[in-house]
């Protein structure tokens, strides 16, 4: 998996400029059960794997998250 | 599960909504939301405006005028109707059943039969079947379907996740056999293990109303509701609606035989813009063809947001012609339902502003 | 307006009843009635002992105990049910329908039509037109009607004509494609002007249940209801009853070319014993033809009325042989219904008690 390519569809959610594997997501001010619909819909729609919403609430970072993703498409 | 109804047609159908239209930029500063967030939540969901029934209009007012408009312009008769078919989740009482009352309002003879059935997104179409297995009794004239809800009622104002989604709307759909073969091919599925992603806890017979179950709870920011509220998981409904109904419409056109091609629309359930969108890319249906407008101009209105559709979106060319159509509804339950079949021409299908008697 | 349907049968039938009984003497007391009034009233209408579910326990917990039964007793195989019909008055939820959650709570398969119908008296014989309905489709070959209600949760503790009249049961029935060449009559008629007589006003969307509709009014007979609380117009229902009931069934008997004396059993829906006695009487049917005991035992459970009295007087009797019965179901909407059809032999046909 691209992972850059990850990082800059998540700070498109996010609507920031840009998003750093330490970043800690619940900092994020659009940090919202809408953001995280909009996950969902990118890990399913760009990278064909279902994640739950409890998946992404125990996840803290930025990259956790990407790993999370990443461990589905296997 | 399929099944093929022959010799069934609609032969009109309107839809009913409240002339009260609230837009999302005069209500977003009750909802605790930063203008911001306000506008990145517009523009994701596509929000402008929706349509909300005062206090003390029902499910049944809307319903019983969209069929009183039929009776008066003669689209319909009183003596046609052989059954009232009432589809909701949100009816008058628990007793009479809300058929009944719309049955005595509109002085309708003994001999027509009254059904309540419980359901709402999957609703139009559960009741369409309702009528076809209906139609099979000949000496039953035509069937009448209403769909109603006003799930308004059943969240906070100042739930920034529901109450900007949600509208209240009815629909009469007016059903009766025809000589053409028409066969209409369905699927249905459903999955009550999952029933708790759409929910209303208390206020029926497992958790009576009481002074408990009405206190608001902020289960997030912004976001407030009672137990006798609607409960939506939206992440589990996402996930529902994204790996059940594609496999489903898939199934239904392999069953009658079409292709993404043969079919003139796709008109789904609209839950909001943002899944349809993930659902048109997803199953490769071309935008134009999957219409994903009517929670931007009514909101969510439950099992009616199918009429909505088809009335908005494809009325003028239903005037003239026929066109092969696929209906999906997915939602309460779990319950997912696919139909294909050739609608029209239908000489009324139209929206109409409820107005008091 | 009178059907006929083919080739369709009941195959078996289950009623479950909550274990927790009440007697009428004991809540005698509770009312603003001298004792010799209550008593009379006892006799007239047969009160005495009747079944009522524990606090929290709903439609779904009885249908899913009843079909559980079933499928550890092998009479049921999960896979072979194609359709669930659920005929209430009091769902667990307004949101989502409750045979979805029965559905989900048993495992059952996806493959399936879940269907909720609100309907209370007249609800198994509308069940059961409804069920021989779905089997005109090719896909569904079993259908199981569930009758269940817990009104009993709806009656107002001070209502003396109401609170210790009403009991709670589930009822389950199998019906199928019958291979003979049987024929089943049904009428069934609606009047939604009376649709007054019989009412819960409050706790739906239109006027929804708050502090006022608990409030207990004296409704000018002694007697105290609350808008949340089950109504019903004695006087109106009786006139109904009689009016209504006695044509149908005549109408129906000779759409069908049937006698009265053909008639093995009328099995009613019980109101009460006084209702049912005048029925009979009005009809000129023998009392012993039209059995009027289950208010007395088991109180008058809605839907389910019917079931219970086929399960309680012709227990064994169905289990080996066929008897010509005609049903009858009455009461909210207001709604009646008849039906004439052959009954037996049936796999089973019991009574069990939910634990």
């Amino acid at each position: 998996m691209d992972k850059v390519t990850f990082y800059e569809q998540l700070a498109k959610i996010l609507d920031i400029g840009e998003v750093k594997p330490a970043d800690v997501l619940r900092d994020f001010e659009a940090w919202d059960s809408l953001a995280a619909l909009s996950i969902l819909a990118m890990a399913d729609s760009k990278y064909g794997v279902t994640i739950k919403a409890e998946e992404i609430r125990s996840v803290v970072t930025a990259e956790q998250l990407a790993n999370l993703v990443e461990s589905r498409q296997k | 599960m399929k099944s093929i109804f022959k010799n069934k047609k609609i032969s009109a159908i309107v839809s009913v909504v409240p002339k009260e239209e609230y837009r999302f930029d005069d209500e977003f500063p009750a909802f605790k939301l930063t203008p911001e967030k306000a506008k990145r939540f517009k523009k994701m969901m596509s929000l402008d405006r929706h349509r909300i029934a005062p206090p003390d209009v029902c499910s049944s007012d809307l319903c019983q005028y969209g069929l009183e408009q039929l009776l008066k312009d003669g689209t319909l008769k009183k003596e046609e109707i052989g059954a009232l078919v009432f589809v909701s989740q949100t009816p008058d009482y628990f007793m009479p059943p809300t058929s009944n009352v719309i049955h005595g309002k509109l002085g309708l003879g003994h001999d027509v039969i009254c059904l309540d059935i419980n359901q709402g997104c999957a609703g139009f179409l559960l009741g369409l079947v309702q009528a076809f297995l209906l139609l099979e009794i000949s000496a039953l004239p035509k069937v009448v379907l209403l769909n109603g809800d006003v799930c308004s009622k059943m969240m906070d104002k100042c739930n920034r996740i529901s109450y900007p989604l949600t509208g209240d709307a009815g629909s009469v759909t007016v059903i009766e056999r025809c000589e053409a073969e028409n066969p209409i091919y369905m699927d249905i599925k459903n999955d009550g293990s999952r029933y708790k992603a759409i929910l209303v806890p208390a206020g029926a017979f497992r958790t009576p109303a009481t002074a408990e179950t009405i206190k608001l709870h902020e289960v997030e920011e912004g976001v407030v509701q009672s137990e006798q509220h609607i409960h939506m998981d939206g992440a589990a409904i996402f996930n529902f609606t994204m790996n059940s109904v594609p496999a489903q419409v898939d199934e239904t056109l392999a069953f009658s035989g079409d292709t993404r091609e043969s079919i003139d629309w796709f008109l789904f359930h609209q839950p909001n813009p943002f899944i349809l969108t993930q659902m048109a890319e997803k199953m490769k249906i071309p935008a134009a063809k999957l219409p994903n407008n009517i929670v931007s101009l009514y909101g969510n209105c439950s099992s009616v947001t199918i009429p909505l559709n088809i009335a908005l979106n494809c009325g003028e060319q239903l005037r003239e012609k026929s066109l092969r159509v696929c209906f999906s509804g997915f939602g309460v339950g779990l319950t997912w339902l696919t139909m294909v079949m050739d609608l029209g021409p239908l000489p009324v299908c139209k929206i109409v502003d409820y107005e008091r008697a | 307006m009178n059907f006929t349907f083919h080739r369709k049968r009941i195959t078996g039938m289950l009623v479950v009843l909550p274990e927790n009984e009440r007697s009428f003497s004991e809540e005698m007391k509770n009312f603003n009635f001298p004792e010799a009034r209550s008593l009379k009233l006892k006799e007239v209408m047969g009160f005495d002992k009747r079944r009522v579910v524990e606090p929290g326990v709903c439609v779904s917990d009885l249908a899913v105990f009843g079909l559980q039964h079933l499928f550890e007793a092998g009479l049921l195989k999960r896979e072979d049910i194609d359709a669930l019909l659920l005929i209430t008055q009091t769902p667990d939820h307004f949101v989502p329908p409750t045979s979805n959650i029965i559905q989900g709570r048993l495992g059952l398969k996806q493959d399936m039509l879940c269907l909720d119908i609100s309907q209370a008296c007249a609800g198994f014989v509308l069940g059961l037109m409804q069920a021989f309905m779905l089997l005109e489709q090719e896909s569904i070959k079993k259908v199981v009607l569930i009758n269940a209600d817990v009104l009993s949760r709806k009656a107002s503790p001070k209502d003396r004509n109401i609170y210790p009249l009403i009991g709670d049961a589930a009822s389950i029935a199998i019906v199928e494609r019958d291979p003979q060449d049987s024929t089943i009559h049904a009428s069934l008629k609606m009047d939604g002007a009376r649709a007054g007589a019989l009412t819960i006003p409050a706790g739906g969307l239109r006027q929804p249940s708050s502090m006022e509709t608990a409030i207990l009014e004296d409704v000018g007979d002694n007697n105290l209801r609350a808008k949340d609380h089950l109504f019903m117009d004695g006087a109106a229902i009786f006139n109904f009853v009689q009016t209504e009931v006695p044509p149908m069934i005549e109408g129906l008997l000779a759409h069908a070319g049937v006698a009265k004396d053909g008639v093995d059993y009328f099995l009613c829906h019980q109101p009460n014993r006084f209702m049912l006695q005048k029925l009979a009487e009005k009809m000129k049917v023998p009392y012993e033809k039209m059995p009027n005991n289950v208010v007395e035992h088991f109180g008058n459970n809605s839907g389910v009325s019917i079931p219970t009295v086929i399960a309680y007087n012709l227990a064994t009797r169905l289990l080996q042989e066929n008897v010509r019965v005609c049903l009858a179901g009455f009461g909210a909407g207001l709604t009646w219904s008849a039906m004439l059809l052959n009954l037996g032999s049936l796999s089973f046909n019991a009574i069990i008690e939910y634990k």
